[in-house]
């Protein structure tokens, strides 16, 4: 042993040992026991979180399934079932290493075999959003041994990894649901999962019900008795629900804007800024019609509405100002080159001139259609109108309830402008590239602005297959290169979303997403 | 009235009740399909869905096929006794309705037992006082109550007893951290009940005494009750055992044709109150457009409503002795 490999070793060695007496003080300080009240807003339409994107399936599905690892608050992957992984060189073959000693609810052995089934037969067929990308990935799944698992990919994905969550990839029992309608199977209303909290009772319209798992595989946890998600169908309610003390957790997705500031000052709750999964708000423009057809006439939109008063006022400033073509929640992907800020600072003068180039004639109509259950664009529509009149075009809203409203704006393209928000669900690639990609058909929540630019879909092509992330973010650049020149849809802001918690719970938002990790989370009694 | 006449009674208005429901059914149904916006879009979510599976969905539940058919289809399963299956819950309606249906029972009859109490009581009292200020105070408190939307008061509820006074909790119907048991559950029930049924009841509580003054003021006027009067009955007797008997039907009459008014309005109550009753099932089924869910309610509430009217017309029949010939 040489002199340096010893100074090492008994670095790591010290590091080590002060970490584990840090995690054991840690561990005298957390009490057991208690029930946590967590809010949703409707009765979940399945409690399979593996067929379903559902927000309260989800957020009740972290607790009672697992992915293979879970993401931490910097992005970076953590061993849940897979306790490690290796990448081949040629960045298509993982093989992960499952934990040994996982029981389901029901007590059988968690398996290989369970993460094959559950692929294959549950995400690749069921799970809306996943099924997306395993249909480009075509992954051939191997089981050499009850402990390992090999994915065979027909393409590269650098967020491979990183969709392995309960959200995007929960593992659900094959001994459950082999030979079964796995949408029928009853089990969907009684899940088996192999998660810290184990299904107890589930009362229509009022409650479910999860209790503490006591043969989970992370020796001590969880710390809580029970979780009860509580159904609470009004936003305003869910925040006097959570100061009354009736309920403890309110994840952004639930939380009424206009009340996060009274609510954040309250010193019986904790508030957490910041959004787990970027999300971005914005303008599409129907490049079918012949107003804005031009990208001269969409860049005058651009530079005549106002970001920063959306933000303050459609979204109570809960919101950053919209960036780029992507917005600025994936800070390793956004073009500072290219930004709204630099090409379209207000300025409404300039877009009456570009209006004139466009030659799109003075008090030229255009109807603006949203869905008005969503506040921010109510406003964000009237500050739009107030900002086009004021170089020259009548913006005529268009208020549509939401299947209506889908109906209009991606089944039969009938508008002019349209205010929608996408979530990236973790990943450009899964949330963003279908408001930009060259898109004929008429389903829902995709580019509906008619625009196609064979250059930008085989940029973002090659950004969704990229194996590292430099040379993904280099295609982004360019990409927005092009994206922010030709503005088919104006990102209006990023938003940003706050939890709310009572200040008697702790050790949340161990996880990027607030939703998971609840087997850490205690109660001060 | 014999129990053979009540019978037949019973059996006429039920009869005569059939091409009513299937009227409602069949207008509802048509009503729903003629609304824009599809019930696909709602199951599917926010992520765009995979080529063919919007297909897939709607063969499913039989949406791809033509209205007539579907209300066809319809009619014969209801006519069956299956009233289809929900796209938001799957789950086989019926099933969702009896489940829900003991807490808006639990909500309604609470709130109509506040109403025709206090109702009532207050009518008497208003009438026995009348240009009294008792009476103008009855008065202005029925305008009012009758004014103020409900959903507005059970926010206003909320406010004062839940978050200022955290006296009564604010959603759901029973406590869930630490669910009680026997007699304790009991008594957690009524706390939680007490809020949407008080919202709930006091637009009946001053319907009811609006009505209940005016028939007794008009009864009161009547020679018989001068006459009873005049034989020395002590005002009690008289206004509770003569006028108040025969100023009950319109009041009766009052009572069950709110029936409909009341459910209707326990789906804005159940809403803000997070009640688990089918009110919130036919509000949530709306915005997802689960289109089975809701004929199915409104087909409920329209049997209600029938069955709340037959109940009337016995009353009428037991007080009033000339309602009883066929």
């Amino acid at each position: 042993m040489t002199h340096r490999s010893f100074l090492r070793r008994l670095l790591t060695g010290t590091v080590l040992a002060g970490t584990t007496l840090l995690a054991a003080t840690n561990l005298s300080a957390q009490t057991r026991g208690g029930t946590a009240v967590i809010v949703i807003d409707s009765d979940p339409e399945t409690l399979n979180a593996a067929i379903t994107t559902g927000n309260a399936p989800g957020d009740i599905g972290a607790k009672l399934f697992e992915g293979l690892v879970w993401v931490d608050p910097d992005y970076k992957p953590q061993p849940s079932l897979a306790t490690q992984w290796t990448v081949s060189q040629d960045q298509k073959t993982y093989t992960f290493t499952l934990r040994r000693g996982v029981k389901w609810h029901d007590g059988r052995d968690f398996s290989s075999a369970d993460v094959k089934f559950t692929y294959d037969e549950a995400l690749a067929k069921l799970h809306p959003r996943t099924q997306t990308t395993l249909r480009r990935l075509a992954p051939e799944i191997e089981t050499p041994d009850a402990n390992t698992v090999v994915f065979k990919l027909k393409e590269t994905y650098a967020p491979f990894i990183n969709i392995q969550t309960p959200f995007e990839a929960p593992m659900i029992p094959r001994h459950v649901y082999a030979g079964s309608d796995i949408k029928a199977n009853t089990a969907n209303e009684k899940p088996i999962g192999t998660g810290p909290f184990k299904f107890a009772e589930w009362n229509r319209g009022q409650a479910v019900r999860l209790v503490r798992n006591d043969a989970y595989w992370e020796a001590g946890k969880p710390y809580l008795d029970a979780l009860v998600f509580q159904i609470i169908p009004q936003g305003p309610n869910r925040s006097t629900a959570l100061e009354t003390g009736e309920v403890d957790f309110l994840y952004q997705f639930y939380v009424s804007r206009p009340d996060v500031k009274r609510l954040a000052d309250n010193n019986r709750i904790q508030a957490k800024r910041g959004s787990a999964t970027p999300a971005v708000y914005f303008l599409m423009m129907n490049t079918a019609r012949p107003a804005l057809a031009t990208k001269e006439a969409r860049q005058a939109l651009a530079t005549a509405i106002n970001r920063d008063l959306q933000v303050a006022q459609a979204m109570d400033g809960h919101a950053r100002p919209g960036y780029g073509a992507f917005g600025d929640g994936f800070p390793w992907l956004v073009n500072a080159d290219a930004a709204y800020a630099k090409k379209y600072p207000l300025d409404p003068s300039k877009a009456k001139a570009l209006l004139d180039q466009a030659k799109v004639a003075p008090n030229t109509t255009l109807n603006l259609v949203f869905d008005p259950a969503r506040p921010m664009f109510n406003a964000g529509g009237q500050i739009i109108r107030d900002n086009l009149r004021q170089v020259g075009l009548n913006v005529n809203l268009v208020p549509l309830e939401r299947s209506v409203m889908i109906q209009k704006v991606f089944t039969e393209r009938d508008f002019d402008l349209t205010l929608q928000s996408f979530s990236s669900s973790g990943d450009p690639s899964i949330g963003y590239h279908r408001i930009y990609l060259t898109n004929e058909t008429r389903a829902q929540f995709l580019n509906a602005s008619g625009y196609s630019n064979k250059a930008v879909d085989d940029l973002l092509g090659q950004a969704a297959t990229a194996a590292d992330q430099a040379t993904r973010a280099r295609l982004y650049r360019e990409a927005q290169g092009i994206l922010n020149e030709d503005v088919p849809t104006l990102v209006l802001y990023d938003e940003v979303g706050t939890d709310l918690a009572s200040r008697k719970l702790n050790g949340l938002w161990k996880g990027v997403d607030g939703r998971d990790r609840w087997s850490e989370v205690w109660m001060t009694r | 009235m014999g129990p053979h006449e009540l019978a037949l009674l019973t059996l006429r208005r039920l009869v005569a009740a059939i091409p009513l429901v299937i009227g409602v059914v069949v207008v509802n149904f048509t009503l729903i399909q003629l609304a824009p916006g599809d019930p696909t879009t709602a199951l599917i979510g926010d992520y765009p869905a995979p080529p063919g599976y919007v297909e897939q969905v709607r063969a499913e539940f039989g949406l791809d096929r033509p209205i007539p058919e579907q209300l066809g289809r319809y009619l014969w399963q209801v006519g069956h006794g299956n009233l289809g299956y929900s796209f938001a819950h799957r789950k086989d309606v019926g099933e969702l309705i009896l489940e829900r249906l003991p807490a808006t029972l639990r909500l309604m009859l609470t709130a109509l037992a506040i109403a025709i109490v206090l109702g009532v009581g207050l009518g008497i009292l208003a009438a026995r006082r009348r240009d009294s200020p008792l009476d103008h105070g009855t008065r202005l408190f029925s305008m009012t109550g009758y004014s103020v939307p409900e959903f507005w008061l059970g926010q206003i509820l909320i406010l004062v007893f839940a978050l200022g006074l955290d006296l009564l909790p604010s959603q759901g119907a029973r406590s869930l951290r630490a669910p009680p048991e026997g007699f304790a559950a009991f008594l957690d029930g009524l706390r939680y009940l007490a809020l949407p049924a008080f919202a709930l009841s006091l637009r009946y509580i001053a319907l009811i005494s609006r009505i209940t003054r005016a028939s007794l003021l008009e009864v009161m006027n009547a020679d018989y009750i001068l006459a009873s009067r005049a034989r020395g009955a002590r005002e009690r007797t008289v206004l509770l055992a003569h006028a108040l008997r025969n100023a009950a039907p319109p009041i009766v009459t009052a009572i069950a044709y709110d029936f409909g008014f009341v459910l209707a309005g326990s789906a804005l109550i159940e809403t803000v109150f997070g009640w688990p009753g089918i009110g919130r099932l036919l509000f949530e089924s709306i915005t997802r457009r689960d289109y089975p869910v809701m004929t199915a309610i409104l087909l409920f509430v329209s049997l209600g409503v029938v069955l709340a009217n037959l109940i009337a017309d016995l009353f009428h029949a037991a007080l009033d002795p000339r309602v009883r010939r066929p």
